[in-house]
């Protein structure tokens, strides 16, 4: 039990892990994840049972890929708790023992001197101790590990919930019309562009938020890289469509309805004769001849639409194109062909504000952890009357420093009898 | 402004050549040389970047060429300032061939200046990019070491200055160690801002945390005395192709959300 606990809490067991989480996920970008099933065999034929047999398709969703992670947070969690106790331990008498070292490296008097000027522009506290000085600073810095280890701990616990969590919706919305959430939130969007002011592409929305409460957010931008976040919910300006527009006028009534239109539709009012939507290119060459070239690549705006429609009277089907401004009559209705209306796609994230607040904290605890244990390095120096001593929990950077530092200085030590 | 950047690579290829020829023919003057070429590639260098980014209006680190470009100035800012801080002249004879094998590179790669994308029009976009240059450049200056290292300890080098070799190896990992772990957490907190989610498994992502992973290794396995030396100049040496596939073969063999350009 002793030998198993040991382990489980030992850097041999860490490192192992961390291999092992370093090759499941080389395997999995290796590998294209999530894909369908029929996919993995045609491209991998004969080795796709194994494939699926190792969950080599979904390696990061793998009941194996989730044992390694939480045996490194069992093993992190150990090693940390067992190691803030001894390093604590040791902090309390390190200047007596210290100070009981015998020197590392004898100096000349002007050795000394340099030595004694260097840890004063370091700035290190000095300590007097039974004829010998002590040199310290930085005493804190031996926590850094401790630190790093333990922030890494919670960026994985406060990850996983701030990653598994949160709910997402991807939701089309035309301008002017209102997307209601099943808790009662409603969200308008307001305007839509593609470009700013200087006609590069930057996708905005105006939107406004009312909970179920009644508060509402007011109308405001939602942009890539600048979410808003109103109440528990929080709103991204995701992607982006074009809809046809099509206004259709009753000839007899006179009433009028504008469509906005972004899949295949009959508009009719009979059921047999009306128009049928097709779709909407952004562009095309017209010939001289009048032969019309579509086509469908463009990047942001469509600058010259055409519909392609049929005209549908009883049994017959007539295509038709129509760019905006024309009209069509079809059996006592009117169809006018308007400019095609941009819209945006809105990622509406439940987010629970507190999982993010404390994954944010543990990353910055994270950076903090590895600041104090590389660039706060605790000093421990002990120094006499011939020579001095490197000592402390991290002393290889200190030791370098100075044997750099003292070469010259340095007077080869009497081997002993 | 091409001319600039072809400019300062054919120096910086001139200060590689001297700097060979001074080390075949133990020539201190071809040495000297080839520091003073070096620092006139540089000065060079720097220019073009602060041009580039005078023209592009933004910081230029968006696509692989700005990247490499930087990545390769990195380098060579870090073999002068640890030169000049550590008078360590060992450096130079693998540091300078690094710097310009990074930039040739970055020759390689389409030079257009082109508008940012919305999704890189951020805060983030300098801390997540700036602290990978940083950080990558750290990786290539440790495998420098490690290098040298070995062709020292080959030829029967003094122990102070193998120490300092493996030691300097191990703050630069520890460095850049530090800053790859900015480059993940900040795009951990951009992503949510961009895309909704910390994290989500892409490629580029998964290949920083084995990068990661990698020098974690690295710092654990170097805790024991008895691995310093051999062991962990190999180690450094060997993770630099690591440290490249994940800068540029993930873009090129791999599809995800990074795929920029
Ligand atoms: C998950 C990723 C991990 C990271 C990023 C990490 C990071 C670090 C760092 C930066 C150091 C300081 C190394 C140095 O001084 O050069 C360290 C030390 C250490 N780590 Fe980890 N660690 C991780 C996981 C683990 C695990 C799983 C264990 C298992 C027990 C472990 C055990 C240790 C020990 C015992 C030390 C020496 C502590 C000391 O000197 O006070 N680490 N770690």
């Amino acid at each position: 039990m002793k030998k198993l606990f040991s382990f489980l809490r030992s850097m041999r067991f860490g490192v192992l892990l961390l291999a092992l989480i370093g090759l499941c996920s080389v395997a999995g970008t290796v590998i294209p994840q999530g894909r369908e099933i029929a996919w993995y065999a045609q491209t991998y034929r004969s080795f796709h049972a194994a494939i699926l047999l190792l969950r080599l398709h979904r390696v990061f969703e793998s009941w194996y890929f989730i044992a390694l992670i939480l045996l490194l947070c069992v093993n992190l969690s150990l090693c940390s708790l067992t190691r803030i106790r001894s390093v604590t331990r040791a902090a309390k008498n390190e200047g007596d023992r210290a100070a009981a070292l015998p020197d590392q490296k004898l100096l000349t008097s002007e050795g000394l001197a340099v030595l004694r000027a260097h840890m004063e522009a370091m700035r290190c506290r000095e300590e007097k101790r039974g004829g010998v000085t002590l040199w310290r600073k930085n005493g804190f810095g031996r926590y850094g590990t401790f630190v790093t280890h333990l922030s890494i701990l919670l960026t994985v616990v406060f990850g996983a919930l701030a990653l598994y969590t949160p709910t997402t919706e991807d939701h089309d919305i035309m301008p002017g019309e209102t997307l209601t959430l099943e808790d009662g939130t409603q969200i308008r969007i307001d305007s839509f562009r593609l470009t700013d002011e200087t006609g590069r592409l930057d996708y905005e929305s105006t939107a406004e938020i009312t909970l179920p409460d009644g508060r509402s957010s007011g109308v405001v931008p939602i942009r890539v890289n600048h979410p808003v976040s109103f109440g528990s919910y929080k709103l991204f300006q995701q992607s982006f469509g074009t809809a046809g527009s099509i206004t259709v006028t009753d000839l007899a009534g006179g009433g009028s309805d504008e469509f906005l239109l972004t899949e295949t539709s009959f508009l009719t009012a009979d059921g047999r004769s009306g128009l049928w939507y097709e779709v909407l290119y952004p562009d095309y060459i017209r010939a001289p001849s009048g032969e019309v070239t579509l086509i469908t690549l463009t990047e942001g705006s469509y600058p010259n639409p055409i519909y392609q429609v049929l005209v549908v009277s009883g049994e017959e089907y007539t295509p038709t194109l129509a760019v905006p401004g024309d009209t069509l009559e079809v059996f006592g209705l009117r169809f006018t062909f308007n400019e095609p209306v941009e819209y945006p796609g809105i990622r509406v994230k439940h987010v629970s504000r507190l999982f993010n607040g404390l994954l944010v904290a543990a990353f910055t605890l994270m950076i903090l952890g590895l600041y104090l244990t590389f660039f706060c390095e605790p000093v421990l120096v002990k120094t006499d009357e011939s020579g001095y001593a490197v000592a402390g929990p991290r002393p290889e950077r200190m030791r370098i420093e100075l044997e750099n530092l003292l070469e010259e200085y340095a007077i080869e030590a009497k081997p002993s009898p | 402004m091409k001319a600039l950047f072809f400019a300062a690579l054919v120096i910086y290829a001139a200060a590689v050549v001297l700097q060979f020829s001074g080390t075949a023919f133990k020539k201190d003057a071809l040495l000297r040389a080839s520091w003073y070429v070096f620092l006139a590639a540089f000065a060079l260098h720097t220019v073009f970047l602060a041009a580039r980014g005078v023209a592009a209006k933004r910081l230029p680190l968006s696509n692989q060429f700005e990247f490499a470009n930087a990545f390769a100035w990195g380098v060579a800012l870090m073999v002068i300032v640890l030169k000049i801080r550590l008078k360590a002249d060992w450096l130079c004879a693998a540091g300078m061939p690094a710097a310009l094998l990074v930039m040739g590179y970055a020759a390689m790669q389409p030079m257009e200046i082109h508008d940012l994308m919305p999704a890189l029009r951020s805060a983030w976009f300098g801390v997540h990019i700036g602290s990978a240059v940083l950080s990558y450049s750290s990786f290539v200056i440790a495998g420098v070491c490690g290098l040298r290292w070995l062709m020292a300890e080959k030829k029967g080098g003094e122990k102070r200055v193998l120490d300092q070799m493996d030691y300097l190896g191990y703050r630069m990992i520890a460095f850049g160690f530090l800053m790859l772990t900015v480059v993940i957490l900040s795009g951990a907190i951009w992503a949510e801002q961009a895309w909704s989610a910390f994290w989500t498994w892409d490629p580029k992502e998964v290949w920083a945390l084995i990068t990661w992973i990698i020098y974690a290794v690295y710092l654990h396995l170097r805790l024991r005395r008895a691995r310093r030396g051999a062991f962990t100049a190999w180690y450094a040496v060997v993770s630099v192709p690591v440290v490249f596939f994940t800068f540029a073969g993930v873009n090129t063999l791999m599809h995800g959300l990074h795929t920029y350009g």
